[in-house]
């Protein structure tokens, strides 16, 4: 029997995520912590089921134990299907060859048996780097309306931080005539979200030929992109102007967390026409305690606050206890800040423990982090942009 | 340790509950902030390692049948058993309208047939409780008695004009049993949980549907405690329960589990309450926010000043608005300068700019689903 599906997405979840520090030494980035309840992958899985799009592939290979079990069967974004679904693609051996993705069009190439199973008309390029709301399905069309071979979707960056994009150059019809990484002197605010839409049958041959390309580095960006343009493929860009966020950085990552407690909400995430999925904790709801204060913040299930909590973000299972106080700051699953504990500008992450007493982060600089399962002892000082470890002495 | 399945029977007399049954049955009625009573019987079950679990309805079931659905929340949505809802149907010899939880039995006497399990756990709806039900299926097991009642020594679990009291000696055998008491003169208070083996159970309902008795507690086990030749057990349940059984009890369970203590002796960490999953953001708090001793869900946003409450998912407070000892379901709305004290409102109740409600504990105000005050 031949099943056919019309566009599969294929997301590419096997980066370190390196500049995100102490917070990717055990998660792969996807899998970071975001918004009081989800992780970064929960924004493009849920683009996916929103837009239509059932069949999912996941590309892992960095620390891919804990988003292996985060995806499970799908079943959070109503991707446990019986044909289709999300399905984890880790790297694998074929015949006498294994081998590691060697850049992001190589890991595509080596699933391009996977792709094949369904017969797709159109492949949907999606990275797990940021958080974003977006309608697949409307870049598809406009990609069939095109008739383009490749779409990019782009949208308009501030000139000042353009050079720090790949650029796209368009012509007044929505045509790219040329692509910049990173360009000193910006033609274009443009900047490539990463979100890319080819036409299978055109991108399975570039695929093909960039692999038998010794000197290529295999990636979308350095070559796949340059060499069809090259080819004067009819290549398109897609403007989004909704809320996209880099959450590359300890700094970004902060800052997009910290989005959420700006009046309007710059994402709407009560949108219950866009809902975004995430694999739920079931615990109770969270309890404020007499003598407590939560102000400007954001709280989840199952986390319990005796103390002050202003202008946060708190995850589920956290304890803030009395006397403490937890300012500009995001608190990961399950962590706990005790008695008198101030932490202000940080990010203290999963089922780390702030010591009674301590200080963490300060009012101006970088951003203090602690780092997953940490127990600060009491009474410890972190100062601003500091990053603390297990192996990190006091 | 399997070998078990569960039948919860909702048909339970809801008249105490006021304007809170009219449209769902007591086992559907929203607790403490997430829940639903159901949710609290069949997660004892899975964790007491039943994976065939059947819910006998009754009447306004589909808020119920709605809040199960596949039973996927409580991983009883496999290929072999899982969660069966048992509707009630006209045969010709059922009229549809159980008149107890004999006659619900008997209805359903297909499902109990065609299970495979050799035990079966029953428990009735309308109370809270979250038990070790492995701990009751072996301490049955190890008894060799034909039937284990579990029962509390809980004091306030006591009622009048209503449930079943036993006298328990210390190795458990029950020397005394009243159904229905004006005023209970024993001590043991019977949970509506029970054990037995599933063989028995249908010819226990068979025998007495065929003389004409109706009423399974009194017919049925009484006179088998009074029997030399039965051997009727109790199983003492030392956790915390409610019984959700009027008004006043429903307020009273919210209340009680805002403190902390109480709540950690429901929510117990080997016993994990399962529940549908709304996909809702975590809760907002503004700027001018005031929240102490209370249960908030996901999806809240809050502006305004919160004492004593328990909040469900999607609920919103405005800025100015002022909300004590208050229930408040699902998708509730309190507008700007209004203020409300010891009010349970329904799903999706609103309560308009500056208006005054104050209930009292003993008699909350109970605004209905979808109520605009």
């Amino acid at each position: 029997m031949m099943t056919k599906k019309t566009c599969v997405a294929m997301l590419l979840a096997g980066g370190q995520g390196s500049r995100l520090g102490i917070l990717t030494k055990t998660v792969a980035k996807p899998a970071v912590p975001y918004g009081g309840k989800y992780r970064i992958i929960d924004f493009p899985l849920s683009n996916c089921t929103n837009s239509g799009i059932d069949t999912v592939g996941v590309l892992t290979q960095y620390q891919p134990l804990e988003l292996n079990a985060y995806i499970g069967s799908g079943a959070p974004w109503d991707l446990d299907l019986s044909h289709g679904g999300v399905f984890v693609l880790p790297p694998y051996q074929k015949g006498k060859v294994g081998e590691w993705y060697r850049g992001t069009a190589n890991a595509i190439y080596q699933n391009m048996a996977f792709i094949e199973q369904y017969h797709p008309d159109y492949v949907l390029i999606l990275s797990g780097d940021h958080i974003y709301k977006m309608d697949y399905n409307a870049m598809l069309n406009f990609h069939i309306r095109h008739g383009a071979d490749a779409t990019i979707a782009v949208r308009e960056v501030p000139w000042e931080e353009a050079s720090r994009f790949g650029i796209m150059n368009t012509d007044t019809e929505d045509n790219i005539i040329e692509f910049e990484e990173k360009p000193k002197k910006p033609k274009s605010n443009k900047a490539s979200m990463g979100v890319y839409i080819f036409t299978w049958e055109k991108l399975r041959q570039y695929l093909i030929d960039d692999e038998a390309d010794k000197s290529s580095s295999n990636d979308f960006g350095k070559n796949i992109i340059p060499r069809m343009l090259a080819d004067r493929q009819v290549m398109v860009a897609y403007s989004f102007d909704g809320y996209w966020k880099d959450v590359g950085t300890i700094e970004s990552l902060w800052e997009a967390n910290m989005d959420l407690l700006a009046t309007p909400m710059p994402i709407d995430l009560h949108d219950k026409k866009w809902r975004i999925y995430a694999r739920n904790t079931g615990y109770v709801p969270h309890y404020i305690a007499e003598g407590a204060k939560v102000v400007d913040s954001l709280v989840t299930e199952g986390s319990v606050i005796y103390g002050n909590v202003q202008h946060s973000v708190i995850f589920s299972g956290v304890r803030v206890e009395e006397g403490a106080e937890v300012r500009d700051a995001v608190i990961m699953p399950g962590a706990v800040v005790h008695r008198g504990a101030v932490v202000h500008r940080a990010i203290v992450a999963e089922n780390a423990e702030v010591g009674a007493g301590c200080i963490v982060g300060e009012e101006t600089g970088n951003i203090a982090v602690v780092g997953h399962a940490v127990k600060l002892p009491a009474g410890v000082k972190v100062t601003a942009g500091q990053q603390v470890d297990e192996n990190t002495t006091f | 340790m399997k070998d078990v399945m569960g039948v919860i029977y909702t048909g339970e007399n809801d008249a105490r509950l006021r304007e809170l049954t009219m449209l769902r049955a007591i086992a559907a009625l929203p607790v403490a902030g997430r829940y639903r009573i159901i949710d609290f019987l069949i997660s004892s079950m899975v964790n007491g390692g039943m994976r065939n679990v059947g819910v006998i309805m009754q009447k306004n079931y589909h808020s119920l049948m709605d809040h199960l659905g596949s039973g996927k929340e409580w991983d009883l949505h496999g290929k072999h058993d899982g969660l069966h809802l048992l509707p009630p149907f006209l045969t010709r010899e059922n009229v549809g309208v159980y008149s107890g939880l004999m006659d619900a039995l008997r209805s359903n006497t297909n499902y109990l047939l065609r299970s495979k399990q050799e035990y079966v756990v029953i428990s009735g709806s309308d109370l809270i409780y979250n038990a070790h039900m492995d701990q009751l299926i072996q301490y049955h097991i190890d008894s060799g008695a034909e039937i284990t009642l579990m029962y509390t020594r809980d004091p306030a679990m006591q009622r009048e004009d209503t449930g079943t009291y036993l006298t328990v000696d210390e190795s458990g055998n029950i020397t005394d049993m009243e159904v229905e008491p004006t005023h209970p003169t024993q001590e043991c208070t019977f949970m509506e949980v029970m054990i037995l083996k599933r063989d028995l159970l249908r010819s226990l309902v068979d025998r007495g549907v065929a003389h004409g008795q109706h009423d399974f507690m009194r017919d049925i086990v009484l006179p088998m405690v009074h029997n030399p030749g039965s051997h009727i057990n109790a199983w003492e349940y030392t956790g915390v329960a409610w019984w959700i059984d009027s008004v006043q009890n429903y307020f009273r369970f919210n209340m009680d589990i805002l403190d902390i203590g109480t709540r950690g002796k429901l929510f117990l960490d080997d016993l994990p309450v399962y529940t549908k999953v709304r996909d809702e953001m975590p809760a907002l708090y503004g700027d001018n926010a005031v929240c102490v001793n209370s249960l908030v869900a996901d999806g809240c946003i809050i502006e305004g000043t919160v004492e004593n409450s328990v909040l469900f998912r999607g609920v919103r407070i405005a800025p100015g608005a002022h909300v004590k000892n208050c229930i408040i379901m699902q998708d509730g709305h309190v507008h700007s300068g209004a203020s409300i004290e010891t009010c349970i409102l329904d799903k999706q109740a609103v309560i308009k700019r500056n208006a005054r409600l104050t209930g009292h504990s003993v008699y909350p105000i109970v605004i209905a689903k979808n109520v605009v005050v």
